[in-house]
C-alpha cells in the first residue's frame, strides 16, 4: 500500500529503451525517406521548446491526454476495456458547451459546466458498464457503438439547436463567464492544467487509498476472489464505468471551457483526443503518476510533429509529408506500449499458470491413521 | 538382462525460477516389480517421472533403460521405449469416444488414409478382455466417471504397447472400490512382467501395492527399501524426517446450540443440474461438523450457497438463527461467518496485493477498517496485518510484500488467519489444508479445533478423508448432492464410510436401522 519508489525504476528504464528503439527505427524510415534524421528528430523532440507559446500549448495539450487517459485507467484497474472516452468526451463538451451559453455568474458558471459534463460522460460511461454487468455486454462493443452515437447525437445538436448564427459551422462560443481563466494571459494554458493534475492525483488517492479503489483493484485483478471479499464485482464495474466516462467527460468540458470556447458541428477541433488517451495511458501503465508524463510526452511529440514539417523544409525542397512524421510517431508510441502491454499479458498468463500449479498440488496430505 | 528395467542417475532439475526440484536423485526400478515413489507434495515425485516420460527436460543426469543409456525428448521418445505415463490430470478429449480417446495419435489407418474401426476396436477390446479393464467404448469420454477415464488412459499406454507404467497419485480421484479394482489391476499387471512405479503421498497404499518403495524429501532421495521390511510409521519419518503426529488431541465438549442450520437446500452447479439435492444438517457450537466424499460430489455447491457465492434454488440457510438464505458475502461476513474457500488462488487471496491488503480482504467496507469517507484506515489495516501475522506465524519479507512471495503454506495460513481474527460464530472451512506441507497442516488443523474448543461452530468439507474423520465430531458424507448418513467417526468402520462415499446409503449399511443419534438425510 505503501508508494514505494523503486517499483518505479523498471519501467523507466524499459521506457527509456523503448523510445531509444522507436527512435532507431524511425531513424532508417527518415532516411530511406531521403531525410537528415537529425534535423528530424531535433524539430520533433525539440519543437515543443522552440518558443515560450509553443512550450505553454504543449502543456495544455496535456490536459485532454491526461484526461482521456485516466478514463482508460480507472476502468483498466477493474479490468474493463474502455474505448469509449472519445465519445464520454463529445457528450462532456456538448453539455459544458450548451451551459456555458446561458447566463450564470462567474465562478458559478463553471463548476456548473464542469460538473453537468463529469455528470454527462459519466453517464455515457456508466450505459456501457451496466451493460456488461448485467447483461454480459462486451465494453469494447459497448463503448465503441456508444461512441458512435455521441458523435452523431453532438453532430445533430450542434448543427440544428447549438449553431452560431454568424458562423453556423460551429457552436456558439460560450460565454465569458464559463471560460476558464488563462493561468498565463494570452495563451492556451488555463486553469484545467492544474486541475488535470489534481484529478490525477484524485485518481491515485481513489484507486490506492480508499475502499472503492481496493475494491475496484480487487475485481480487476481476481473477481472471483473479490466476490468471496464480499465485493459486488457488477457494482463496481458500473461505478468504475461511471468514474471512467466523467473522467473523459471532463476532458471535453476543459476543451470548450478552456482552450476553444466552441465546438464545430463535424467536431473536428475536438477528435481523437479519446483514442490517443488509451495509448497514453498504456505508455503510463494505467497510473495517473505515470500518465501524466506519458501525457507530457506525447504533447511534445504533438507539438514538434508540426515544427518537422516546417524544419525540414530547406533550399526550395517541401519538408516531410506529415504521413511520414506520423508513422515515426506510431512507431515510436508502440514501442513504448509494447512493453506495458506485455506486462498486462505476462501477468494474466502468470496468474492463470500459477491456479494450475496450486490444482496440480492438490491432493491432501500424509495419509495416516 | 539388465537387473533394472530404470535406472536415473544423478538427477537434477532446476526450474526457470530457480526452484531446485531435484538435488541429485539416483532412482532405479526393478523389472517386473510394482515400484513406489513416496514423498510429500513438493517432494520432486512427478518432476522426476515426467523427465523420464520426456515432458520436462533435467537440467542435468543420465537415463538407462533396460542397461542402455537413453535420450528422452518428449513422451514419443518415452513411448518408444515402452514408457507409459498416466497423469494425475487427464489428457482425454471430453467430446470424443473412449474408443476415439484410445487410439488418438496412433490410429490403424487404412490405405487413402481413412481411419480403420474395425482394426481399432477389435484392437482396444482384446485389450479390455486381457487387462480386465472395461470402458463403454462408444461413449464420449465427458459422460463417463473419473474411475473409467482413468481405465481409458490406462489402455492408451497399454494400446502403445507400454511395459513400464508411471501412475501419478492415481487413486487421488478413485472413490475407495475402485482402488481396490485398481489395485487388483496392478497385481495382474505385475503378474504379466510389466513393471509399475506407482507414485502417491498416501502411506497404505504403499504398503498395499508395492515391492519396493523409494522416499524423496525436498529434491532427494531419502532412501529405498524393500516395502515388506519397513512398518507405515518407519515409511511415515522418511518422507517427513520427523514423528508425524497422527492423532491430534481432541478434548470431549458437549456441543452448545445449533448455529450453523441447512434446511432441505438444493442447489444448483455450472451446467445447470442440480449439484446439491435437499441436503440438512445443523452445526452446533463448540462442534466440527465434517462433510467427507470424493470430490466434485456437490460440496463445492454446498458450500459456495452456505457462503453466499451462490444462491440455492430451494431451502433455508440460518446463521445463528437468523435466516440468511441468499445474502451475499459481506452480509454473512458481518453476521459472524468466516470462509476458508477450497482454492485459495481463485478465492482466498489476491496474489498481487500486499499481506496488507489481502489480510483485510471482506473487511475493507466495515469500520475500523473505513472511516465515514471510504477512505481505508491504512495505519489500522497495517496494525491488524502485523498481528494476523505475528499470531498466525506467517513467514513473510513483511506486510508490504505479495502475497504471492508467500509459500502455499504461508498463504493458507493468512487466510485462516484472517478468517480468525474476525471472531467468527461458524467457520466454513473448505480443504483447508490442500497442498500444504506437513507443519503447516498441523498448523491449520490445531487452529480448527481451538475454533471449535472455543465455542465455535466449524463445518469442514474435506476430500481428504483423514482429515475428516480425525478432526470431526460429526461426519456426514456426500455423495452425487446427497448426504448418504451422518455418522460420528469413533462409531463406523473404514469401510462403511467407504461405501457410503460410493452411494450407499447408511440405514442400508445398517439393515435399515439408523443410528438415534445422527440425523438422517433430507430430501
Amino acid at each position: 500500500m505503501r508508494l514505494d519508489l523503486r517499483q518505479y525504476a523498471k519501467p523507466l528504464a524499459e521506457s527509456a529503451l523503448s523510445v531509444l528503439i522507436g527512435v532507431a527505427v524511425g531513424t532508417l524510415l527518415v532516411i530511406l525517406a531521403g531525410y537528415s534524421p537529425v534535423v528530424f528528430f531535433k524539430a520533433l523532440f525539440g519543437g515543443a521548446f522552440r518558443s515560450r507559446n509553443a512550450f505553454l500549448d504543449t502543456l495544455s495539450y496535456m490536459v485532454p491526454l491526461t484526461l482521456t487517459a485516466i478514463s482508460f485507467a480507472v476502468a483498466a484497474r477493474a479490468s474493463v476495456f474502455n474505448i469509449g472516452a472519445e465519445g464520454q468526451m463529445y457528450v462532456g463538451a456538448l453539455v459544458a458547451n450548451a451551459i456555458g451559453v446561458v447566463a450564470l455568474p462567474n465562478g458559478v458558471h463553471q463548476v456548473v459546466a464542469i460538473l453537468a459534463a463529469f455528470l454527462a460522460g459519466g453517464l455515457w460511461g456508466w450505459i456501457a458498464g451496466i451493460l456488461k454487468a448485467k447483461r454480459q455486454v462486451n465494453e469494447v462493443v459497448s463503448t465503441i457503438m456508444l461512441n458512435w452515437l455521441a458523435f452523431y447525437l453532438v453532430n445533430y445538436v450542434a448543427t440544428y439547436h447549438l449553431y452560431d448564427p454568424k458562423a453556423p459551422y460551429k457552436t456558439e462560443y460560450v460565454r465569458e463567464t464559463a471560460r476558464l481563466p488563462e493561468l498565463i494571459p494570452r495563451t492556451s494554458l488555463t486553469l484545467d492544467w492544474v486541475l488535470t493534475i489534481l484529478i490525477a492525483f484524485l485518481m491515485f488517492f481513489l484507486v490506492w487509498k480508499t475502499s472503492l479503489g481496493y475494491e475496484i483493484r480487487a475485481t480487476g485483478i481476481n473477481p472471483t476472489a473479490a466476490e468471496y471479499g464480499g465485493v459486488d464485482p457488477s457494482k463496481v464495474i458500473s461505478i468504475s464505468m461511471f468514474l471512467s466516462g466523467g473522467a473523459g467527460g471532463l476532458a471535453g468540458a476543459f476543451l470548450v471551457l478552456g482552450r476553444f470556447g466552441f465546438i464545430t458541428t463535424t467536431l473536428t477541433n475536438i477528435l481523437n483526443w479519446g483514442f490517443d488517451g488509451i495509448a497514453v495511458s498504456l505508455v503510463g501503465r494505467n497510473h495517473p503518476i505515470g500518465i501524466l508524463f506519458s501525457a507530457l510526452f506525447f504533447a511534445l511529440l504533438y507539438n514538434g510533429a508540426l515544427e518537422v514539417q516546417v524544419a525540414t523544409a530547406t533550399g526550395g525542397k517541401t519538408g516531410v509529408p506529415i504521413e511520414l512524421v506520423l508513422a515515426v510517431m506510431g512507431i515510436i508510441v508502440i514501442a513504448v506500449a509494447v512493453p506495458g502491454l506485455w506486462d498486462m499479458v505476462q501477468e494474466r498468463l502468470l496468474l492463470r499458470r500459477k491456479r494450475v500449479e496450486v490444482r496440480e498440488e492438490a491432493a491432501g496430505t500424509v495419509g495416516g491413521e | 538382462m539388465a537387473e533394472y528395467a530404470i535406472e536415473m542417475r544423478g538427477m537434477v532439475k532446476i526450474y526457470p525460477g530457480g526452484t531446485v526440484a531435484l538435488k541429485g536423485v539416483d532412482f532405479a526400478v526393478r523389472e517386473g516389480e510394482i515400484h513406489g515413489l513416496l514423498g510429500e507434495n513438493g517432494a520432486g515425485k512427478t518432476t522426476l517421472m515426467e523427465i523420464l516420460y520426456g515432458t520436462r527436460s533435467p537440467t542435468e543426469g543420465e537415463i538407462f533403460v533396460r542397461g542402455r543409456r537413453v535420450e528422452i525428448r518428449s513422451p514419443r521418445d518415452a513411448m518408444a521405449l515402452g514408457i507409459g505415463m498416466v497423469h494425475q490430470h487427464f489428457t482425454l478429449i471430453p467430446v470424443f469416444t473412449a474408443l476415439e480417446n484410445v487410439v488418438l495419435g496412433d490410429e490403424p489407418v487404412r490405405s487413402a488414409g481413412l481411419l480403420d474401426v474395425q482394426a481399432a476396436r477389435a484392437r482396444v477390446e482384446e485389450l479390455m478382455d486381457q487387462t480386465g479393464l472395461h470402458v463403454p467404448l462408444d461413449e464420449p469420454v465427458e459422460n463417463l466417471s473419473t474411475g473409467e477415464r482413468q481405465r481409458i488412459e490406462i489402455l492408451k499406454m497399454l494400446y502403445r504397447n507400454a511395459d513400464i507404467l508411471i501412475l501419478d497419485e492415481p487413486t487421488a480421484v478413485l472413490t475407495p472400490l475402485e482402488t481396490k479394482e485398481l489395485f487388483a489391476f496392478l497385481k495382474r499387471m505385475k503378474e504379466e512382467g510389466k513393471t509399475i512405479v506407482f507414485i502417491t503421498h498416501k502411506l497404505r497404499e504403499v504398503k498395499a501395492i508395492t515391492d519396493r518403495v523409494t522416499v524423496l524429501r525436498r529434491g532427494e532421495v531419502v532412501g529405498t527399501v524393500d516395502t515388506a521390511e519397513v512398518s507405515m510409521e518407519e515409511l511415515a519419518r522418511m518422507m517427513v524426517g520427523r514423528e508425524v503426529l497422527f492423532e491430534l488431541e481432541k478434548k470431549p465438549r458437549e456441543p452448545e446450540e445449533p448455529k450453523l442450520t441447512v434446511e432441505d437446500l438444493w442447489v444448483r452447479g455450472e451446467g445447470g443440474d442440480y449439484a446439491v439435492k435437499g441436503v440438512s444438517f445443523e452445526v452446533r457450537g463448540g462442534e466440527i461438523f465434517g462433510i467427507a466424499g470424493v470430490e466434485g460430489n456437490g460440496q463445492t455447491e454446498l458450500v459456495e450457497a452456505i457462503t453466499g457465492l451462490r444462491l440455492p434454488d430451494r431451502g433455508r440457510v440460518l446463521l445463528a438463527g437468523e435466516d440468511v438464505t441468499g445474502a451475499r458475502p459481506h452480509h454473512l461476513y458481518a453476521r459472524g461467518l468466516g470462509h476458508i474457500p477450497e482454492d485459495r488462488h481463485r478465492r482466498g487471496i489476491i496474489l498481487e496485493f500486499t499481506v496488507a491488503e489481502n489480510s483485510i480482504l471482506g473487511l475493507q467496507r466495515l469500520p475500523p477498517f473505513m472511516n465515514k469517507w471510504g477512505v481505508l484506515q491504512e495505519s489500522v489495516v497495517r496494525d491488524w496485518a502485523r498481528k494476523v501475522v505475528e499470531r498466525f506465524e506467517i513467514d513473510t519479507p513483511g506486510i508490504d510484500a505479495p502475497a504471492s512471495a508467500l509459500s502455499g503454506g504461508n498463504q493458507q495460513k493468512l487466510i485462516v488467519g484472517r478468517e480468525i481474527m474476525k471472531d467468527p460464530k461458524v467457520v466454513v472451512a473448505a480443504q483447508p489444508t490442500r497442498g500444504l506441507d506437513v507443519a503447516a497442516t498441523e498448523y491449520i488443523r490445531r487452529t480448527l479445533l481451538r475454533m471449535r474448543d472455543e465455542g465455535r461452530a466449524v463445518l469442514l468439507v474435506s476430500a481428504d478423508l483423514d482429515e475428516v474423520l480425525m478432526l470431526s465430531d460429526r461426519v456426514g458424507v456426500m455423495y452425487e448432492g446427497e448426504l448418504m448418513g451422518v455418522v460420528r467417526p469413533e462409531e463406523v468402520t473404514l469401510e462403511e464410510i467407504g461405501m457410503m462415499m460410493g452411494g450407499v446409503r447408511l440405514e442400508d449399511i445398517k439393515g435399515g436401522g439408523a443410528k438415534a443419534e445422527a440425523e438422517s438425510t433430507g430430501g
